[in-house]
């Protein structure tokens, strides 16, 4: 494995984790959103990665090209959602929506 | 030698543009930086000989993502930017300066502008070597722009 290989793998894993250590301490529901935004960044940067010793790298691209669009859907679903939220409860905050839904 | 030097670059500008993007305690500076990550990933992939799946990274994150994103912002009101003409200033120098720097080295390497020769296209950074400066100047044009109507959206007051 090249060594810019392994340099990109390793930080799409870490750009992975990261952005899954951030939504699970986010406490505003858009800053979770650019988090998952984050993880896919890093999914994707290692799938790319992985397939460079490759002379038609045909299948890390077409899951790349798949996490991109599955991770732009979800994002622009979850952004939807967050607008309907915020227009029931007032607040992003997912402390304060829990104690306002009960 | 160079595409490991590259591939160092790229990854302090990931792991720069997403800390900032997790650590800024305002949303509306998330959402730049985020837009800068996303534009650094699609490079990285441009670099590395894969154009296509570039640009279709931009297209999506740094042009339609980002757009939703600040749409989002704007309908929540979550957050403003109160950019006053000093903290504007001190900010378009450093930009002002790099892409001076960019473009003299560019236009005077007498790189910029030619066909790429059968060495330089194998290099990593060739592709940026067979824009046009006037190519260069029109996207340095339109992403300034883009810059400023975010930041002119971000500071409107109610």
């Amino acid at each position: 494995m090249a060594l810019d290989q392994t340099i990109l793998i390793a930080t799409g894993t870490a750009l992975l984790f990261t952005g899954i250590a951030s939504i699970s301490v986010s406490k505003n529901l858009l800053k979770s959103i650019m988090s998952f935004q984050v993880a896919v960044f890093g999914a994707n940067l290692a799938l790319f990665a992985s397939g460079m010793g490759y002379s038609p790298r045909l299948l890390s691209d077409a899951f790349v090209v798949l996490s991109v669009l599955v991770g732009a859907s979800v994002e622009a679903v979850g952004l939807a959602i967050i607008v309907v939220v915020y227009r029931k409860y007032g607040t992003l905050n997912p402390d304060e929506i829990r104690r306002l839904r009960r | 030698m160079e595409s490991e030097l590259v591939a160092l670059l790229i990854s302090g500008a990931l792991f720069v543009t997403v800390a900032t993007s997790l650590l800024a305690s305002k949303v509306s500076y998330s959402l730049i930086s985020l837009f800068y990550a996303s534009i650094v990933l699609g490079v990285a992939f441009t670099v590395y000989g894969d154009g296509l799946l570039g640009l279709l990274t931009m297209i999506t994150f740094a042009g339609a993502i980002s757009v939703l994103l600040l749409s989002v912002v704007l309908i929540t009101g979550e957050s403003k930017i109160g950019l006053g003409a000093r903290e504007l200033a001190l900010g378009a120098i450093p930009l002002a300066a790099a892409i001076g720097g960019i473009s003299l080295v560019a236009v005077f390497s007498g790189k910029a502008g030619g066909l790429a020769t059968s060495d330089s296209s194998q290099a990593v950074l060739s592709f940026l070597w067979t824009l046009r400066p006037w190519d260069l100047l029109i996207l340095i044009v339109v992403f300034a722009g883009s810059m400023v109507a975010i930041v002119s959206l971000l500071g409107r007051e109610n």
